[in-house]
């Protein structure tokens, strides 16, 4: 199944901005992208991503042996937003290199127990986790019915250029 | 052997787009609503830039009254009855063979769900209702949009020929906002319904239109020569022979666009999951 996910490249900006911020004790910095997905002719599915949740500095957990932790306010907060906007969500955060970028083995593991969490909220939607890097993504995406995650096959940054991975 | 050296040499004279420019190119996938006078010579430039994939839609059959302008159309098309889109499939994979080409013969509403993979969609439709609809819809799936519009008109003694090329960029202006589309024209489109009749056309002003807004296709994907301002809007006068970019526009700088405020309205409106997923395992 081909999963494209798009952002513009404002919005992208927005995101690396507001990740790139220091914290008080986290050593990164997470949020929450709020997408709404569409239907391809293909088989596949196009993921439109369209507004950022931030998570809230005092919704960390201070945990120095992961660059972020979030607290189980920031999981409640989020699910709250999926269910009120009908949003998919897609967690986010930023590897500052340039290059393709993965998934840390605790990016894995801790994906895999949260993000399925939404479907709580919004069973209907796809959900997922991206990792940007300076010049390029990588993410996984949940899709309903299906109880493992697929890698998100092209991202493309719509914006002066446009750019495709 | 031979037919693989040519395609390496194909886009030799075009290196100067960047150094993954044939990549580029080659993952592109466009899509050009309406094969006509402007459609026609896009899906031909397009063809010979190297673009790898097309969704193509038009409904209509080639005429004789469509041979003074539809690039790459036959009088043996018309005998045939052959779709236009047919045409422009057969000039793109004459150029490019391993072109991947998606065609439908429908109005595109009844096939839009084709185009929302598009990096790009090229909108060559006639009527004003039609071009706000579509761009809607690339505004719905992220996708920039590119509008071409040419007209004659009767004016006094003579007839002036004119049009412009839009680029409609998600989150920038729209077609609103540049006064291509508004609720008077689309009132007495309205009232024309019906008797729109043999509208006067002409090759050549569609090919300055179709080249420049491939010119803008290729400054959006390819590092070339990056596009310094948004939004775009080109005007031709095809009787002083000028291409100037629109007065408009001044009025338009850091012009926040009120008909579609923010990316809130993305997506399906009506997201059927199930159905989805069924249809997609062949269900």
């Amino acid at each position: 199944m081909k999963i494209l996910f798009k952002i513009t490249s404002r919005l992208l900006g927005e995101v690396k901005a507001n990740l790139e911020r220091a914290h008080p004790f986290a050593a990164e910095r997470v949020g929450f992208l709020l997408c709404r997905p569409g239907l391809l002719r293909e088989d596949g599915v196009v993921v439109l991503s369209h507004r950022l949740h931030n998570v809230a500095d005092e919704d960390y957990v201070d945990d120095p042996s992961v660059g972020a932790m979030m607290g189980p306010d920031a999981i409640r907060k989020a699910l709250q937003v999926a269910y009120n906007e009908q949003a998919s969500m897609f967690h986010v955060h930023l590897h500052s290199h340039k290059g393709k970028p993965r998934f840390s083995r605790i990016d894995e593991k801790e994906s895999a127990k949260f993000v399925p969490d939404f479907w709580n909220v919004r069973p209907d939607l796809p959900h997922g986790a991206i990792v940007f890097s300076n010049d390029s993504a990588y993410g996984k995406c949940w899709i309903p019915g299906q109880r493992s995650p697929e890698e998100i096959s092209q991202f493309a940054f719509v914006g002066v250029p446009m750019r495709k991975i | 052997m031979k037919s693989a050296h040519h395609s390496e040499l194909r886009l030799d004279r075009q290196s100067f787009l960047g150094e993954e420019s044939d990549l580029v190119l080659r993952r592109s996938r466009v899509g050009i609503v309406g094969l006509g006078g402007g459609g026609s010579h896009i899906a031909q430039q397009l063809g010979h830039l190297g673009v790898g994939e097309f969704v193509l839609i038009d409904p209509d059959i080639v005429e004789d009254t469509n041979l003074n302008r539809l690039v790459g159309a036959t009088q043996q098309d018309v005998a045939n009855r052959a779709s236009k889109v047919s045409v422009a499939e057969r000039v793109i994979g004459g150029v490019n063979p391993s072109a991947q080409i998606w065609t439908g013969t429908s109005q595109w509403q009844m096939c839009a769900a084709a185009l929302r993979s598009c990096d790009v969609i090229f909108g060559c439709v006639d009527s004003i209702s039609e071009r706000e609809q579509l761009e809607t819809a690339a505004r719905r799936y992220v996708i920039p949009y590119l509008d071409l519009g040419m007209d004659v008109h009767c004016v006094g003694d003579g007839f002036v020929v004119g049009g412009q090329v839009a680029l409609s960029m998600p989150e920038g202006p729209c077609l609103r906002c540049m006064g291509i589309v508004d609720d008077r024209s689309l009132a007495l489109e309205a009232q024309k319904y019906g008797a729109a009749g043999g509208r006067p056309q002409v090759v050549w002003p569609n090919g300055v239109l179709a080249a420049l807004a491939v010119g803008l296709f290729v400054q959006l994907i390819t590092p070339w020569a990056k596009i310094q301002d948004l939004p775009i809007l080109l005007e031709y006068d095809g009787n002083a022979q000028t291409v100037l970019p629109s007065n408009k526009l001044a009025y338009l700088k850091e012009h926040l666009c009120k008909h579609f405020a923010d990316l809130s309205s993305v997506g399906d409106p009506f997201w059927k999951p199930l159905e989805a997923w069924k249809r997609m395992a062949g269900g």
